[in-house]
């Protein structure tokens, strides 16, 4: 790179045709990884078929499998990628911490709890029925957990906040237990979907699920801006003219939409959140209003990928989708705590 | 010696230490459940033979007894039918010794509840001293092996044996030893960098357990339906319709690891004083602290193996014990009444609250010990120790 040594950013042109550059590629990535959801299973399926069914429809075996089968698993494999990973950003980004993730918080537990609740006592099976269950669960614990964890001295380090994640999954963990327990009926339909996965959902998921996100991508890109003024810190945020409440509140509702009707979708898939923002601020550098889309790039790229990966791992069954992003998250939690910064 | 306690970061933290480890009377000056700014202990402890006679200890240890013993009876009487205490032991002498005449209630209460009692006896108390040994270890009431992965690896590796075939109790407490043994060893592993930190140790540490936790998850979900049924009670920590075929081999367990426990015993001492001064002592602190540290993983394990990983239990007993006892280290006769006073209770509970069904005990300790843990957060309890290297 021609980067000009004297200052200490890159010149502006380069630094936009750098990003333009990873964006694109990111496109690349995302279609690929896209083409891979479609073509490859317990049976694959060249991709010239694959796009021969897609565009033309057709009834023979193959265009009715990535019709029916993988088409809707791919497509919410993409919603949910891109939900959990802009949560995990903007988690991030509001509590200046970067080992947040809806799964290490306990707000996935929150949602899946929710769940449950729905699915045991209100009699709610359909997804736009427990979406709202959800939503308040996640809600919920995300507001206890980052109240715990800011509460005393030092705020809410990386170590408190995760150890009133692990405080608040434990407890939430105990009460899905305790209710799957007493409802037996609850856990066979529970089971599978507690695990993160993206097999077996149907396509009417995808219907129910998108104007969810298109309202929690409209608020977290809404507050781009406010998160980047609060990385400077909460007075230097204030001096910039940011209500740093506002841009506190918006971005927590916008992450707990994302995160509960991520979990809602396919289960609480840990890690995605994690991973994602750090692999695109990296390649992007740390400004939100490019930290996000690329997010939403790259999150449905790891989750399909995952995914793809667990189907051809064991044949004939599958890994879900929520053990593969848990593994390949676990170095990356690694990595990070092991920097020095981390570790505060 | 500094002016400056190394653990409180007080001044003038050591002074007051009477003479041959009687340090009660400056102990009552102090207050209450804070992390340290007591001496109980010091050097010369150890001169005074293997049993302190630290007067509250003794107190704390009896009144635990008692109250484990009372539940105890407690549990013997209640369940699906009320037995009277008289009958109850009655049943127990004539089942267990061959004593008195045989009662209608040799069945319930010999087969049924007294095997369940002794286990979650065992399994509370074997939680208790892994729980006080790592904490003390990594000075850090966080670090119980619930949080940091042992736990779950010990699950993981079990759940996957009983998906894929293995049922045999005999066998199923090895593997989750091992298990945890290998999920600590990891843990320790990458958590090493020229030392081990206390904070980056535990956040690792919860890293694979949310990790080792959805490894179990994919087990689950392998095997068939009653599997699953079964595997998912055990992983929450259930003594339902457990006996002897799993008292005996975790007693045994127990059994061969005492003489470790009793060296712990003495060696935590030198653990809890700073480094710089153990070190001048002579003590091989590495090596005592990876063997407390490896006894504390293994009691955990094993105990997990015998009724599922009982959350919480080794966070709280070891804590509840040190506020009561007031000492500056972790009294581990004291955690292991504790933990078994707390198994045996929650699983009464546990067993009446929603009967007829029977909930995990497992569950009853979370839903008190994670709101423990929040309040140890936010307490400065919580934070005062942060600092510490583990193991």
């Amino acid at each position: 790179m021609t980067a000009d040594r004297t200052s200490s950013r890159p010149p502006r042109a380069s630094l936009v045709r750098r990003r333009l550059g990873w964006t694109a590629t990111a496109v690349v990535a995302l279609l690929l990884a896209t083409l891979l959801s479609l073509a490859v299973g317990s049976r694959q399926i060249a991709p010239s078929a694959v796009l021969d069914a897609l565009l033309h429809g057709g009834s023979s075996d193959a265009a009715d499998i990535v019709r029916s089968l993988r088409l809707p698993r791919t497509v919410i494999g993409l919603m949910v990628g891109a939900a959990l990973a802009m949560a995990g950003t903007v988690m991030q980004g509001v509590t200046r911490n970067p080992i947040a993730d809806p799964g290490i918080l306990g707000v996935s537990q929150g949602a899946s709890v929710g769940v449950v609740l729905a699915i045991a006592f209100a009699g709610v099976h359909t997804l736009g029925g427990y979406v709202w269950f959800a939503f308040a669960g996640a809600g919920l614990a995300s507001v206890a957990v980052y109240a715990i964890a800011s509460s005393g001295r030092g705020g809410a380090t990386p170590v408190k906040l995760a150890l009133s994640g692990a405080a608040i999954n434990a407890l939430l963990v105990s009460v899905t237990t305790g209710v799957l327990t007493t409802k037996a009926a609850a856990l066979d339909e529970f089971r599978f979907w507690q695990i993160g996965s993206l097999a077996g959902r149907d396509t009417e998921i995808v219907g129910q699920i998108w104007p969810f996100l298109l309202v929690g991508t409209v608020l977290v890109i809404a507050v781009a801006r406010g998160l980047d003024a609060l990385a400077l810190g909460e007075d230097v945020a204030k001096g910039l003219g940011q209500n740093v409440a506002v841009v506190r509140v918006v971005a927590a509702l916008g992450a707990t939409i994302l995160t509960g009707v991520g979990v809602a979708a396919a289960g609480p898939l840990a890690f995605v959140g994690l991973a994602v923002p750090h692999i695109a601020r990296a390649i992007v550098g740390t400004d939100h209003r490019w930290v996000l889309p690329m997010a939403a790039l790259i999150g449905p790229v790891m989750l399909l990928v995952s995914d793809v990966v667990g189907r051809i791992l064991f044949p004939p069954s599958e890994v879900p989708a929520g053990v593969m992003t848990a593994l390949i998250g676990v170095p990356f939690l690694v990595t990070l705590v092991r920097r020095k910064t981390v570790a505060a | 010696m500094t002016a400056t306690d190394s653990r409180t970061g007080r001044p003038g933290g050591r002074a007051g230490v009477r003479p041959a480890g009687y340090g009660l009377i400056r102990v009552k000056g102090r207050g209450r459940g804070g992390p340290g700014g007591r001496s109980g202990h010091d050097l010369r402890d150890r001169r005074g033979g293997s049993f302190l006679l630290h007067r509250r200890s003794a107190l704390v240890a009896l009144g635990l007894a008692l109250a484990t013993v009372a539940v105890c009876v407690a549990y013997l009487c209640v369940g699906e039918s009320f037995i009277a205490p008289a009958d109850a032991v009655k049943a127990v002498l004539h089942t267990q010794w061959g004593l008195g005449q045989a009662t209608p209630n040799d069945l319930v209460v010999g087969t049924l509840r007294l095997p369940r009692m002794t286990l979650g006896l065992m399994v509370g108390a074997a939680f208790g001293i892994a729980g006080a040994l790592i904490q003390t270890v990594a000075r850090n009431p966080l670090a119980s092996p619930d949080i940091i992965g042992v736990s779950q690896g010990a699950s993981a590796v079990t759940v996957g044996a009983m998906t894929y075939g293995v049922t045999s109790f005999a066998v199923l407490p090895y593997l989750s030893v091992a298990g945890g043994l290998a999920a600590a060893a990891l843990v320790y592993v990458f958590a090493w960098r020229g030392g081990l930190q206390a904070t980056r140790f535990v956040l690792i540490g919860i890293g694979f357990a949310v990790a080792l936790r959805s490894i179990t998850h994919l087990f689950l979900t392998k095997g068939d339906y009653l599997v699953a049924q079964q595997a998912k009670v055990w992983m929450t920590g259930s003594l339902n319709g457990r006996g002897w075929a799993e008292a005996g081999p975790l007693g045994w367990a127990l059994l061969v690891l005492l003489p470790g426990v009793l060296w712990a015993a003495r060696a935590q001492r030198t653990v809890s004083l700073d480094d710089d001064t153990a070190t001048a002592l002579g003590v091989r602190l590495g090596r005592v602290r990876l063997g407390l540290v490896s006894l504390g993983v293994v009691l955990a394990s094993t105990a997990t193996g015998a009724a599922g990983p009982v959350d919480f239990v080794a966070l709280l007993a070891p804590q509840i014990a040190r506020r009561m006892t007031r000492t500056a280290q972790i009294p581990l006769l004291c955690s292991a009444l504790a933990g078994a006073f707390i198994v045996v209770t929650a699983d009464l509970l546990a067993r009446k609250l929603f009967a007829p069904t029977e909930l995990p005990v497992g569950v009853l300790t979370a839903a008190v010990g994670a709101p423990y843990l929040i309040h140890l957060l936010l307490s400065s309890g919580g934070r005062g120790r942060k600092g510490g290297t583990a193991a």
